[in-house]
């Protein structure tokens, strides 16, 4: 990499009162370092030039404040170098304070250093340590997420991400879970926010983190709550349901109209039935959600559904549904001991169906790019007529 | 009373005083027999203040008052006690009197914005049990401006936003008070409700929604039906007028059938029966049969299209005869059928063995007021033949 005097100048070259195209180009030359693995390594071993970064995120040039957080948002991308950004560089204070800043225009890259940073569980718990101390609060967060309009100049959608990683941790979900307050409640709607997947899928992959502690099924469930209709607004669809079928569902799936969608992205569809399939491992779970008539409503799911790996998530919810209750003392699947052997088996299962579902992935995209191929063709025969196809 | 002399204002004059009443009885007391109405009257002893204090009959209650409410008090003292005098008249139910007294409170314009918040969120809750909600969410909105963090006049304002059904509004509201407190009960317990009944709501809305697109479809099903079997509605003119009018609202069928409006076949009949298109897509007719020899009529509410008129007639007809049929005489094979064009004033004779469709769909058949009407006559009966005197008849070509 850079030899020691390389890198002293490099250090001097990225200072606040410097010339602001030799600093300018010193910042450059750092984003283009953050490029590779080897370029970030390196960097993590060099807290000296982190801090540097860190402090010309005040400089008054928008380019080079743009570049540093670019460098960040790129070093929080690797693990190599997380440590040397939060323990010496100490990035998190200062992070959070502006991402709290209304005016802030940087508070989007913010969010992804942050979100960044809290993938792995033990930057984690850096992360959660710091927003709790520096007096910023996970109630805030949520507060912050839950306002549309917070920050003029910057969407904060990458709040939602960062909840979901922050819900690793026991401590955050059991704030998320706080049943003396309003917080789990508050996030709900935003399974179905429009404007943003990024926002949809980190607040989907917070309740699903938040399904885990199945000893709050049932609160979660309970009308205190109302999870529900929340994860299946997005599954639902609008054909008709019979009347009959209709008045047994929950308030909010009750006569959709006709121009409802289903959730766009399939990953976060495939979220949703994970959560509900965490939800059906109690015996209270399952007869709830038997109850409220979540059959119907995945039966005309799995009939409009095309990706392979979703479809079969769906098909385990079902089986769920319609299947009988487990025999006395594997009711509830999260505790059941499974033998070694038996787990073995269940291993190689799923190896093969991971491969049955690759293997109509790539059917699944062929057809497609056939279709699209023919549609092509047919257009440019009608305009040459017999000659050579264009492409 | 004795007289007191000024300049001995001590011990001896006391003593004096007191000596008195070894020997004269005091003059000043209660009247042994109305000493309880007497007592009512004192104001320290009264269980119940009058609701006007006059005073000739309470002196000494109208000056009191005067020294509660005298203009010297500063403000801030004169409002408290108002606020007080509210808070009585609330504990007591009596609502309309405590916001007269909030109100006056609050005319005194202290400067004292806790107070002023208190007096507008107190008024608030006592229009609240008014069901005044309007003018109750009006003081809690002016207590919240005077102290933002006013918990209670936040969970007032949130109370009627509910029974107003604004509940987006309400939501906002208690989400206000949990950003402050977040474990506030009263406010959580109302967000919850107040979410639950706005998804209520919007669920009942999105019902009625699919309800009335359901009929619409089924009227602009129905006056297709009709008008492919190129059946002709005759309404009356002045209906057609207002139809016309109403051809923008969103209502009206689309442009082609315009001319065809449910004036035409909503019906004026008793029962308020009216053409319908059954499951098999088939339509069925309100009929009305009339017998003009006798001045009677039989109502049929649902001809089906297909049926003919025999059949129906052979079931009118056959076991027992209409009592006002009092010659016997109406039996199904002797029956003819008739309907009459108005406009031309001309009579056609139906075939009873034609189904209701074969005949409506005669190009000068007219439903009107959305009942088919057909004269019935008895074959060869002198009244027959003078009723069909004065008019043109077609009669149906003999088959020989």
């Amino acid at each position: 990499m850079l030899d020691e005097k390389e890198a002293k100048d490099l250090l001097n070259f990225l200072k606040l009162d410097m010339r602001p195209d030799l600093k300018g180009q010193a910042t450059e030359y750092i984003l283009g370092l953050t490029g590779n693995k080897d370029g970030c390594k390196y960097l993590g071993t060099k807290p000296a030039l982190l801090k540097a970064v860190l402090a010309l995120t005040r400089d008054p040039s928008v380019a080079v404040v743009k570049d540093c957080y670019h460098t960040l948002i790129n070093l929080s991308a690797d693990p190599v170098a997380h440590q040397a950004l939060i323990k010496e560089a100490n990035v998190l204070p200062p992070l959070l304070h502006n991402l709290l800043d209304p005016g802030y225009i940087f508070a989007d890259q913010i969010c992804t250093i942050l979100t960044n940073l809290s993938r792995n569980k033990e930057t984690c718990r850096e992360v959660l340590r710091a927003i709790q101390d520096e007096g910023v609060g996970l109630a805030q967060i949520v507060e912050v997420f839950c306002t549309e309009g917070y920050n003029e100049k910057a969407s904060l959608h990458y709040l939602g991400p960062l909840l979901s990683n922050l819900t690793q941790l026991p401590e955050a979900r059991s704030f998320i879970l706080d049943k003396d307050r309003c917080v789990i409640q508050r996030l709900l709607p935003f399974t179905q926010y429009e404007s943003s997947a990024v926002k949809r899928g980190g607040v989907v992959g917070t309740l699903r983190n938040c399904c885990f502690d199945y000893s709050c099924h049932e609160w979660l469930l309970s009308d205190a709550v109302d999870i529900l209709p929340f994860l299946l607004l997005p599954l639902a669809g609008p054909e008709e349901l019979s009347e009959e079928e209709n008045e047994g569902l929950p308030v909010d799936l009750q006569y959709l109209p006709e121009d409802k969608r289903r959730e766009k992205d399939p990953d976060i569809r495939n979220m949703l039935i994970e959560t509900l399939l965490l939800l059906t491992s109690t015996k209270a779970g399952r007869q709830i959600l038997k109850k409220k008539n979540v059959y119907p409503i995945m039966r005309e799911f799995h009939k409009w559904e095309k990706e392979p790996d979703v479809m079969v998530s769906c098909e385990k919810l079902v089986q769920v549904l319609i299947g009988d209750e487990p025999e006395t003392g594997m009711e509830n699947l999260m505790e059941v001991n499974i033998p070694e052997d038996v787990e073995k088996k269940f291993q190689a299962l799923d190896v093969e169906e991971q491969k049955q579902i690759e293997k109509e992935r790539e059917e699944l995209l062929k057809s497609e790019a056939e279709e699209k191929a023919e549609a092509g063709s047919s257009e440019a025969k009608r305009e040459c007529s017999g000659e050579a196809l264009a492409r | 009373m004795a007289s007191q002399t000024q300049n001995e204002p001590d011990d001896d004059c006391m003593d004096e005083f007191m000596d008195k009443f070894t020997t004269q009885k005091y003059k000043g007391g209660f009247n042994e027999k109305t000493w309880e109405e007497e007592f009512e009257k004192v104001p320290m002893f009264m269980k119940k203040a009058p609701e006007v204090i006059d005073p000739v009959k309470n002196p000494e209650l109208a000056c009191l008052q005067s020294i509660i409410f005298s203009d010297d008090t500063p403000l801030e003292e004169q409002a408290t006690t108002y606020k007080n005098e509210g808070n009585d008249y609330f504990k007591e139910k009596k609502y309309k009197q405590a916001i007269a007294s909030y109100s006056e409170g609050l005319k005194k314009k202290c400067g004292d914005t806790e107070l002023n918040a208190v007096l507008h969120t107190n008024r608030a809750a006592a229009q609240f049990h008014l069901g005044n909600f309007r003018s109750a969410l009006n003081d809690a909105l002016a207590a919240k401006k005077l102290k933002p963090d006013h918990q209670k006049a936040i969970i007032r304002g949130a109370l009627c936003l509910v029974e107003l059904k604004k509940y987006s509004e309400a939501i906002s509201w208690c989400d206000e008070g949990l950003r402050a407190d977040p474990k506030e009960k009263k406010l959580l317990e109302l967000r919850l409700q107040a979410d639950q009944l706005r998804r209520a709501w919007e669920r009942d809305a999105r019902k009625s929604k699919l309800k009335e697109k359901k009929k619409q479809c089924e009227e602009a099903a129905l006056l297709k039906a009709i008008k492919d079997r190129k059946i002709k509605l005759f309404a009356p003119a002045k209906a057609q007028r207002r139809s016309s009018d109403d051809e923008e609202d969103e209502e009206g069928v689309s442009g082609a059938l315009a001319e065809l409006s449910l004036d035409g076949i909503s019906s004026e009949n008793a029962t308020g029966a009216r053409v319908f298109l059954d499951e098999s897509g088939s339509l069925n007719w309100p009929v009305l049969f009339l017998y003009p020899e006798c001045g009677q009529t039989d109502f049929i509410s649902a001809f089906h299209e297909g049926t003919r008129f025999l059949d129906h007639l052979t079931v009118m007809f056959s076991e027992e005869l209409p009592p006002w049929d009092t010659e016997r005489k109406y039996r199904p094979q002797d029956l003819q059928l008739y309907f009459a064009d108005e406009e031309r004033e001309e009579v056609y004779q139906v075939n009873p063995e034609h189904t209701l469709l074969e005949v409506l769909k005669h190009d000068r058949y007219f439903i009107k007021a959305g009942t088919a009407n057909f004269i019935v006559l008895v074959k060869g009966s002198s009244f027959c033949k003078e009723f069909l005197s004065d008019k043109k008849v077609h009669r149906l070509k003999r088959t020989t």
